[in-house]
């Protein structure tokens, strides 16, 4: 029996509907010509199809069409923004605002900014891993060309004022970039709403393909972007490179699902969290990461004292999937840097389970997990010598 | 990370976790939690006719799963082993066996020392006897 997938932050499956979308592209009888070939059917029809999608993802984020740019994931797209605005808007200056608990894949191109002559302020979210309008609008300089600041953390869940954060950054002519990698299906995405210039998107974190992404560019704020892939010029000479339709096609079919079901499935998952956290509460000594009051209830990353990070993880793996909040699975063993910049100390942080529901999680499922959990953790806590004299 | 079966055997069943009580018994821990890594052995020794012997070990752990089952297997193997002496595999032969990464040389070192610190105190005791 495969464990329990309690990783959806991670990934998802493709839902079926999405799956018998991106199939109907491929194969001889399917749309497989090139959207870019302007001189035959197969072309034209393969364009139109793309525009559906990009239609059907405009329309789920509160977007307009010609505001959506295909990448091949959020990863790209946030590169794209970053560099994109950078590139362009350099002459106004070379300062830039993030938080410590952004992604990755925002974190390691700031990196690279810096090497580039580029000054980063790293914003300390509070203790509950929000950062506070006010904190960005300290942070601003007349310099301050953009700012990033992901909607949904990944290890936390926490929820940031991104429409609060637009007001400050639009107050001060700075461009605002949010990573909505994990926001699709799990809260409201209103891009137009919201007041933020670009907005980077996932499919396979809403039960899409792996491999597309999507990059919204404000057309209202008139944000523009330096091509950070250079070619035969699709995307409006933004991004280069031939379509993948029926990628394209599987994410305006995951988005478009996501957005007519998550409003139904959310009470279902807020259940099954609430299930989860006081199942494993029960067993004293559990500690959660990350403000309660603004998460998607999605995401509950807990730790638990008197356990190892990678011991818990082991113990588990068998019979659930879940992530740890430490990267203690790599050659350096270092804990989340994420909890880490929440004031958690390095035992605490090494600690810690991510557990993220999705929409095929079932009560039997969470309760599986509690027990394997608990059992684990006991056995751990028994081994580490927890409430024995001398220990 | 995949473990090795005498890994997992060792870090799921965790023979010989516990503390040892009793006047022949010899404590000694190394490493911290602070730190990620954790041992205790207890040592239990009886005098043989030639020379001191360890009759039962006693272990508890804290850290990755390469630690606990090595200190489990270490506290398996001890009865019999000559009090006062070496660990009965050394590091090395621990890594090897357990197929452990060569970064958690460091952490296996925690039991090691734990030993060693027991052994230490059996011949601390050993000095102060009449």
């Amino acid at each position: 029996m495969r464990p329990v997938y309690l990783d959806y932050a991670a990934t998802t499956p493709v839902a079926a509907p999405v799956l018998a979308a991106m199939m109907d592209c491929l194969g001889t009888d399917g749309v497989f010509g090139n959207p870019g070939s302007a001189s035959h059917e197969y072309g034209d029809c393969a364009r139109s199809t793309v525009e559906r999608a990009r239609a059907q993802v405009a329309a789920a984020v509160g977007a307009e069409a010609d505001e959506i740019v295909w990448t091949s994931g959020a990863t790209e797209a946030n590169n794209l923004a970053l560099f994109g605005v950078t590139h362009y808007y350099a002459k106004r200056g070379k300062h830039m605002v993030t938080s410590r608990t952004e992604h990755k894949a925002v974190l390691d191109p700031c990196a690279e900014l810096v090497r580039r002559g580029w000054r980063v302020t790293y914003l300390v979210p509070g203790a509950g891993g929000i950062v506070e309008p006010h904190q960005v609008a300290a942070a601003l300089t007349p310099e301050t060309v953009l700012v990033s600041i992901m909607h949904v953390n990944n290890e936390i869940g926490v929820v940031q004022d991104v429409a609060g954060i637009a007001q400050v950054c639009a107050r001060q002519g700075a461009w605002l970039h949010v990573d909505a990698a994990q926001s699709m299906g799990k809260v409201a995405v209103d891009f137009a709403r919201s007041g933020v210039d670009l907005m980077s998107f996932s499919a396979h974190k809403v039960y899409g393909p792996k491999g597309v992404g999507a990059l919204c560019v404000s057309r209202r704020a008139g944000v523009q972007l330096a091509a950070q892939i250079f070619g035969v010029g699709q995307e409006r000479g933004v991004r280069a490179g031939t379509l993948a339709t029926h990628q394209v096609v599987g994410m305006g079919a995951a988005f478009e699902l996501a957005q007519t079901l998550w409003i139904g499935e959310l009470p279902r998952i807020k259940d099954l969290q609430q299930r989860l956290s006081q199942g494993l509460m029960a067993l004293g000594g559990v500690l959660r990461n990350g403000d309660s009051q603004n998460s998607v209830p999605h995401l509950l990353n807990l730790s638990f004292e008197g356990v190892e990070g990678e011991s818990l993880l082991a113990a588990v793996a068998p019979q659930i999937a879940v992530s740890t909040g430490s990267a203690c699975m790599s050659a350096n063993p270092e804990p989340s840097y994420v909890l880490r910049a929440l004031g958690r100390d390095e035992q605490r942080a090494e600690s810690s389970l991510r557990f993220s529901l999705g929409r095929f999680t079932t009560e039997a499922e969470i309760d599986v997990t509690v027990s394997v959990v608990k059992q684990a953790v006991l056995h751990l806590r028994r081994i580490g010598g927890a409430g024995i004299l001398g220990a | 990370m995949n473990y090795n079966s005498l890994t997992r055997q060792y870090f799921e069943l965790a023979p010989q976790v516990g503390v040892l009580e009793g006047s022949d018994t010899y404590r000694g821990a190394a490493g911290s939690r602070a730190h990620g890594t954790w041992v205790q052995f207890d040592l239990a020794v009886q005098q043989e006719e030639a020379c001191a012997v360890v009759r039962e070990a006693r272990f508890l752990a804290y850290g990755c799963p390469y630690v606990i089952a090595a200190a489990a297997w270490i506290a398996k193997k001890a009865p019999g082993v000559q009090a006062g002496g070496a660990l009965p595999a050394s590091v090395l032969a621990l890594q090897q066996r357990f197929e452990a990464p060569v970064e958690k040389l460091g952490r296996l070192l925690a039991v090691e020392d734990a030993w060693n610190d027991a052994m230490k105190m059996w011949r601390g005791s050993m000095r102060s006897r009449p």
